[in-house]
């Protein structure tokens, strides 16, 4: 029995792969799965720019520095003092101002701002009568920053919005979308379970989501390391975590896929408008943290925020709700993560194989 | 296993809407057609018969198999619906052939029984078209095509014929006939009602989500007591034999027909009309036929339920 049951859900799941990935109406799907693929590439061809400019920078400086001899430049010191340092500075701009010294006085000053690179790293000096005043070190390559930034997109783009809405236009319509074209009937009239066939289309959503969610998200970390250089891509993947992080988010990105594909499978059977329940879930999945303890347990954020594996800090000047968004006050174990997707998912598909047993075919009422 | 299709008390509402009352019928084998007007229930009758709606009340059994099993319903019913829409971007044969593999059917029987459905409605030349691009009666055979595939023992067919040429329809007809004869319950909706009479062996007739008569034409029309049985009797002397006629008591009118040559007559008492018949033709009236003008499905459509949509 096990047999045929599994070679139904593959007679499924051939059908339904050539309609979910080829369907006009979910061409948007794709559009926002490439979108933080598009952000990364956008981001790493503004990086590579900047990198070309550091870089010619660095070489026109009369001497090699190292970002030490950036740091060695204190306020107060005299141009000669950093040029002794430093060298002649690659660029140099000077001009004159006046500035206030009482009521209806001022007094003509000589104003410079000398840029030096170490070839990653700027150092931005703005000087006043020939001494420093202002120093702005811009660091070229931090690699916790741009984890840190990785981490915020994958969180709240690809996640909350990309891989909800992903999986909203693609599994509610694998009931709803064949009541509206009115061919359901097409699978009921087949010596086919009902829970085998709502298997099959749970897996072919699965296969297709994952698909196309997985390789955004390969893509995007393709994206992300494009404009680092070897040495930095090798301490990133290979000294600071980077390979395990990237396989993690794959992780969450399939789990993610389950979870959020099983809510809206079921929802898929009890609305007939897809904006209700997207409403609720995504409500549900915003208002998580501020829920008790025991309702944060029915969400799929809460596992899948537990399993992400940069945290994101939380600025001291960000407002409290969206502090409270961003941290993760009660996270639980991986395990404990994953299991709980799981059974959350299973609890879903437990009310569709219900809800599917349940269906009529009575189309002159949608 | 029990060898009927069975509806025990069987009542479907769609909210406050009825979509048939109360209905009891035991189907045996062979071609059964469900007759009656728009929305008198015959497409939710077929519905039921195979779980695609549920029964409000009541119980339905297919050959002893509940209609909430599909997994073992449709491995002996095959529906052919009235629903015009396809899974997306199927070929004809894709149609089948998926049908098949949702079946469970290893792949290459799949395909062979696949073209051997296809080839039982004629339709192997458009077979590698997609389905979107067919035909009104070319989608119809391909729907019969995949109701027929598995060769089902419970064959349903809602309107059948609709979109059909002449040709294709005395071909799928032969088909029917052909399903019929080897014991398989063929379950046919249909308007047409020449077509019905020809083809079937009994008839249920709906009116409002009831079931006004069921069993065979002739049985039904005998049991028609408020509408004289009509006799087409041909002879050479029908204004005489009219006299005559009307000298018994069984007679109650009496017309001649249009060509002279035969006189259609009423009776309330069509047995002894007929004893009365043959001692006229031995008193010299030549007399070439004696038919029932009135025991098709046509007249006990009009006696039970009106003139509502028949197309003759």
């Amino acid at each position: 029995m096990t047999r045929l049951w599994w070679t139904q859900v593959k007679g499924v799941i051939r059908l339904e792969l050539r309609k979910t990935f080829f369907a006009k109406r979910g061409l948007w799907i794709y559009a926002v799965a490439a979108l933080p693929v598009l952000l990364f590439i956008a981001y790493a061809v503004a990086m590579s720019h900047e990198q070309h400019r550091t870089a010619t920078i660095a070489r026109d400086s009369e001497r090699r520095l190292t970002y030490q001899d950036l740091l060695a430049i204190k306020p107060g010191m005299t141009k000669q003092e950093v040029t002794a340092i430093l060298g002649k500075p690659p660029l140099d701009f000077h001009w004159t101002a006046r500035r206030a010294t009482g009521p209806g006085s001022s007094e003509e000053i000589s104003r410079e701002d000398l840029q030096y690179s170490d070839g990653q790293n700027d150092l931005y000096l703005n000087l006043t009568n020939g001494k420093v005043e202002g120093i702005n070190i811009h660091e070229g390559f931090n690699l916790g920053e741009d984890a840190v930034m990785f981490a915020g997109v994958f969180q709240f783009f690809f996640l909350r919005l990309a891989i909800f809405f992903g999986c909203l236009g693609i599994f509610m319509n694998l009931f709803r979308g064949e009541v509206l074209d009115r061919s359901l009937h097409f699978y009921f009239l087949a010596p086919i379970r009902r829970e085998v066939l709502m298997a099959g289309k749970f897996l072919a959503g699965l296969l297709a989501t994952c698909t196309i969610f997985v390789t955004s998200e390969v893509l995007q970390t393709a994206a992300f390391l494009w404009h680092f250089n070897p040495q930095a891509r090798d301490l990133y993947l290979y000294h600071n975590h980077g390979l395990e992080h990237a396989a993690v988010y794959v992780g969450v990105t399939f789990l993610a896929c389950i979870g959020y594909g099983a809510f809206f499978l079921v929802a898929g059977m009890l609305f007939r408008n897809p904006i209700i329940p997207a409403a609720a879930i995504l409500i549900w999945e915003g208002i998580n943290p501020f829920l008790p303890a025991l309702l944060k347990q029915f969400s799929v954020i809460y596992y899948l925020k537990s399993l992400c594996p940069v945290e994101i800090p939380v600025s001291p000047g960000t407002p409290g709700l969206f502090a409270l968004l961003i941290s993760n006050a009660d996270p639980v174990s991986p395990p404990v993560a994953v299991l709980g997707i799981l059974v959350v998912a299973l609890l879903a598909l437990f009310v569709s194989s219900i809800q599917v047993r349940r269906m009529e075919i009575n189309y002159t009422t949608e | 296993m029990n060898d009927r299709i069975i509806f025990e008390d069987v009542s479907k509402f769609y909210g406050e809407i009825l979509g048939v009352n109360r209905v009891n019928l035991s189907i045996p084998p062979g071609i059964t057609s469900l007759v009656g007007p728009n929305g008198s229930g015959k497409t939710t009758l077929m519905n039921l018969m195979t779980g695609l709606v549920k029964p409000s009340r009541g119980r339905i059994e297919v050959l002893g198999y509940p209609t909430d099993d599909p997994e073992n319903l449709f491995k002996f019913v095959g529906y052919s619906t009235q629903f015009d829409a396809f899974p997306k971007g199927l070929t004809g044969f894709q149609f089948i052939y998926s049908y098949l593999c949702l079946s469970g059917m290893p792949l290459q029987d799949a395909e062979r029984t696949a073209w051997q459905a296809i080839e039982r409605v004629t339709m192997v030349d458009a077979a590698s078209r997609k389905v979107a691009a067919y035909s009104k009666g070319m989608r119809q055979r391909i729907r019969l095509a995949q109701a027929l595939a598995h060769n089902p023992k419970v064959l349903v067919l809602d309107e059948p014929l609709n979109g059909l040429d002449p040709l294709a329809r005395s071909e799928m007809i032969a088909l029917f006939r052909a399903s019929a004869a080897q014991g398989c319950y063929v379950i046919i909706s249909s308007h047409i009602l020449h077509e019905v009479d020809v083809i079937s062996d009994q008839v249920i007739l709906l009116s409002n989500g009831y079931v006004v008569a069921e069993g065979q034409i002739q049985t039904v029309r005998s049991e028609i007591q408020e509408h004289p049985t009509q006799i087409l009797v041909r002879c050479d002397r029908p204004r005489e034999l009219a006299a005559k006629l009307f000298e018994s008591e069984y007679t109650i009118e009496a017309s001649i027909h249009n060509d002279g040559r035969g006189l259609l007559l009423k009776t309330r008492d069509a047995d002894r009309f007929y004893l009365a018949m043959n001692q006229l033709a031995l008193n010299g009236i030549q007399i070439e036929s004696i038919a029932p003008a009135d025991d098709d499905v046509l007249s006990v459509y009009e006696y039970l339920i009106g003139n509502e949509e028949v197309v003759r």
